[in-house]
């Protein structure tokens, strides 16, 4: 980063610190806002707790993000080795990262017992994917003339492993375990709302019911400002071992395999639903425990299909899934819409971005989730709360992932367009906009069920509405059926939901950005 | 010089009716029958896209052939590859970015089963004009400084195969030179099959034993002149009468491979 760009990150981030405890005075008992100067205080008077707290947080996290990495690594690897295994690992992927982890949370929390088990879980669980993604591309990610050099001397994919794919793929692995480390930290702290003794959710919970808005805020931004230096150690430990910038992939791409028919897809749909319910019985099985709290997908059947009250149980889900719906539906809608809105704009006004972006990148490694309880806390309980919450948990994403897609348009190309002194606007329809369509729709596929986390999080730690309250209110009376159901449920439509972008992905991509496909 | 006990005599290479057809329907060989003998170079010509890059391949067991077979030394290529005897130059020079010029050549011994012999490795540095350079990466190396390295890769295994796909298109004309006269000589020491496919006839009449020209594709073999000029040959070489005559004959045979409006210029 040049001086001046530097002169101005530091400039947009004053900013918004003035702006902060402008806006916290200004509305001082009207909103719940606590400005800057309110946090010290607050920090001040309570710096043991909040150390104690961040210290046992911070050790869950990291704990998570180890094994989460390392489940991410070895399942690459898996892949790569076993190439029939890739589909299935990528697809059982994709359903863990769908799991709501609010209702996992509880479900841990009965399964481990006390202690910090279900934390360090949630925390592996919320990275590991974001691990593997990156990775799966990454160890394919070298010219095939680096495999014949290995293969030329006799040796095999092992070696091919030792020597050039983990090599090739390290830039990849940076660019997962960036973003991983404040999805660790989140996930940390979902994994304390569900029951935990200690630790920064602890207090999050305790703060939320007291309304004590100071608390609230000094916890938020501790964890933001955590995120925010997770994610910069980590760039910067990147820059150092790294040869090249890390590579930026925000999701998997969409299957560029050769088609194989339709019959192909639903063996294989059927293969990975088969898997799923499989390992979900097996692992019950093994661990021996009880129908009572571990419900088997048999149970789930029993309780939303064939029982006598299986309708009743069905109207219940419906209804909280519509409530739902309402809100998750313009959140995500509007977030992707700023996101690319915002980034052509920041492309169109280079002052704005050079202003903008640093705190924006900033603001990006905070897992807006556990902002959750303060969105709540200055805009109500209401619709617009939760709105925005989900907006802002996909805005983010979808901004970043598009700017960096708007950049990637072709210099050359450009200058084409300068030799016909083509205007702007032309520039932007015509290069800008289809450079930026992959990386955009990259971020809505990986935005769903990050605003079902966020909705279903509002819901249940604020609002009391919705699917996320119906997991909180069956956690609490031990209605294991409707809980264990509405993990399947809400699973099952955060990757139809997936898969429904995906598609239509696939077709507009082919439109505007065929070569992006793949052979 | 002392016996290299891991060191088995160069091998001879035997195509036989050879065919390869990629699975988009590309037909890159036809029925190519060719022996060639051990501790000879042998050079490959042909236009560009005829499938000497293919034929290389095929010949290092790296592609499998739709017909035919590959024999080196009466046995499949899987069996020289199994011992690591042989080595490629890749025309483009795939080098690991992550490892410097000493890494790279490092690597080949490593690939190969092979201890580390650090003079060795100095001297092919050296050879190849890369003294200075050996802890840089590739990407602060120039395309031709790149090629080189490939080679010195290619050579520390002493490979009793030795396959280098235009090992100096990026090399400039007086390091070239200067290869052209400083390689050979080890071939010949180290007793090395070698094939070398090159755009260049002079190239091609200078550092080998002979020259096979291929037609444009599917390659068929248009042209085998025999280069009976004795060694070493100084770059001066060149312009003497026998050495032109051999150089004009590879020339007619490329012309009249050529499809197209060369065939008319080589039959008139
Ligand atoms: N893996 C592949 N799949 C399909 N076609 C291929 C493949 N490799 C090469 N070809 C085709 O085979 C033909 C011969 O390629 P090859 O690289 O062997 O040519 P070449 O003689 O080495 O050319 P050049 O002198 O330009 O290097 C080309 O038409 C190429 O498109
Ligand atoms: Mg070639």
């Amino acid at each position: 980063m040049t001086g001046q760009r530097r002169g101005a990150g530091l400039l947009g981030i004053a900013a918004m610190m003035v702006l902060w405890e402008g806006v916290g005075r200004a509305f001082e008992g009207a909103f719940l806002i606590a400005g800057p100067s309110d946090i010290l205080v607050y920090l001040g008077a309570n710096l043991g707790l909040m150390v104690r707290a961040l210290g046992e947080t911070l050790g869950n996290a990291a704990l998570g993000f180890v094994a989460g990495n390392l489940a991410a690594i070895a399942l690459a690897v898996l892949a790569q080795l076993w190439p029939p295994s890739r589909s299935s690992v990528s697809g059982l992927a994709l359903i863990v990262f769908c799991l709501p982890l609010v209702a996992t949370g509880p479900i841990l929390r009965i399964l481990y017992g006390p202690g910090p088990g279900p934390q360090i879980t949630l925390a592996a669980l919320a990275v590991y994917y974001t691990t593997l993604v990156p990775l799966l591309v990454g160890l394919r990610a070298a010219p095939a003339s680096w495999f014949d050099l290995v293969r030329s001397y006799g040796r095999g994919p092992l070696t091919e492993l030792v020597h050039v794919r983990a090599w090739a793929t390290l830039p990849y692995l940076f660019a997962g375990l960036q973003i991983a480390a404040p999805a660790a930290f989140l996930g940390a702290m979902v994994g304390e709302f569900t029951g935990a003794e200690r630790g920064m959710g602890v207090l999050t919970i305790r703060a939320i019911r007291a309304l004590d808005v100071d608390a609230t805020w000094t916890i938020a931004t501790i964890a933001a400002l955590v995120s925010i230096l997770a994610y910069s150690g980590l760039g910067a430990i990147a820059r150092r071992v790294l040869l090249e910038k890390p590579a930026v992939i925000l999701s998997a791409p969409v299957s560029t395999g050769r088609r194989r028919g339709p019959w192909h897809a639903a063996a294989r749909l059927a293969l990975l639903l088969g898997l799923t319910i499989g390992l979900w019985w097996a692992a019950l099985e093994l661990a021996d425990l009880p129908s009572f709290f571990a419900k088997r997908p048999d149970d789930v059947w029993r309780a939303f299909v064939t029982a006598p009250d299986a309708s009743a149980t069905r109207a219940t889900m419906a209804s909280a899934l519509a409530g739902t719906a309402l809100f998750v539906v313009p959140g995500y809608l509007a977030g992707l819409a700023l996101g690319a809105a915002l980034a052509i704009l920041f492309l169109l006004v280079p002052a704005a971005a050079a202003v903008g972006m640093p705190v924006a990148v900033a603001l990006r490694s905070v897992p807006i989730v556990t902002t959750a309880p303060l969105l709540v806390l200055a805009l109500g309980r209401g619709a617009t709360g939760t709105i925005t919450l989900v907006a802002v948990m996909v805005f983010f994403p979808t901004f970043v992932a598009c700017l960096h897609g708007l950049r990637q348009a072709p210099g050359q190309i450009l200058d084409v367009f300068d030799t016909y002194a083509a205007g702007r606007l032309a520039r932007l329809v015509h290069v800008h906009v289809p450079a930026m369509l992959p990386a955009f729709f990259a971020a809505a596929r990986m935005a769903v069920p990050a605003s079902i986390l966020a909705v279903t999080v509002v819901e249940w730690l604020a609002t009391g509405r919705g699917v996320g309250a119906l997991m909180a209110l069956s956690a609490s009376l031990s209605d294991y059926d409707m809980l264990w159901g509405a993990v399947v449920v809400v699973s099952g439509l955060s990757i139809l939901g997936y898969a429904a972008i995906s598609a239509v992905e696939r077709r507009i991509l082919s439109v505007y950005a065929a070569e992006q496909l793949g052979a | 010089m002392a016996a290299d006990p891991d060191r088995t005599d160069p091998p001879s290479v035997v195509c036989d009716d050879l065919s390869k057809r990629f699975a988009e329907g590309t037909d890159v060989l036809r029925g190519v029958d060719l022996t060639l003998a051990a501790g000879r170079t042998t050079a490959f010509v042909g236009p560009s896209g005829c499938g000497k890059s293919t034929l290389l391949r095929l010949i290092a067991g790296l592609e499998t052939p739709s017909g035919g077979r590959v024999e080196i030394g009466g046995a499949p290529p899987s069996e020289t590859l199994k011992r690591a005897g042989l080595a490629m130059a890749f025309q483009d020079p795939s080098l690991l970015p992550w490892r410097t010029v000493r890494g790279n050549i490092e690597l080949a011994l490593k690939l190969a089963r092979k201890p580390a012999d650090r003079t060795a490795i100095d001297d092919l540095i050296a050879l190849v004009g890369l003294g200075g350079f050996d802890e840089v990466r590739p990407a602060a190396l120039s395309g031709g400084m790149r090629q080189r390295a490939a080679i010195a890769r290619a050579m520390v295994t002493r490979p009793g195969l030795l396959l280098l796909d235009e090992p100096f298109g990026a090399v400039d004309e007086l390091t070239r030179r200067q290869l052209a006269e400083d390689l050979p000589r080890l071939w010949e020491a180290r007793a090395t099959t070698t094939i070398l496919v090159t755009h260049s006839v002079q190239e091609a009449v200078m550092l080998s034993d002979r020259v096979i020209v291929f037609s444009s594709r599917p390659a068929r073999i248009v042209g085998d002149v025999a280069i009976d000029l004795d060694r070493p040959r100084p770059a001066s070489r060149v312009s003497d009468p026998d050495f032109v005559a051999l150089a004009t004959q590879v020339s007619e045979a490329l012309a009249r491979g050529m499809a197209g409006p060369q065939d008319r210029l080589a039959a008139q």
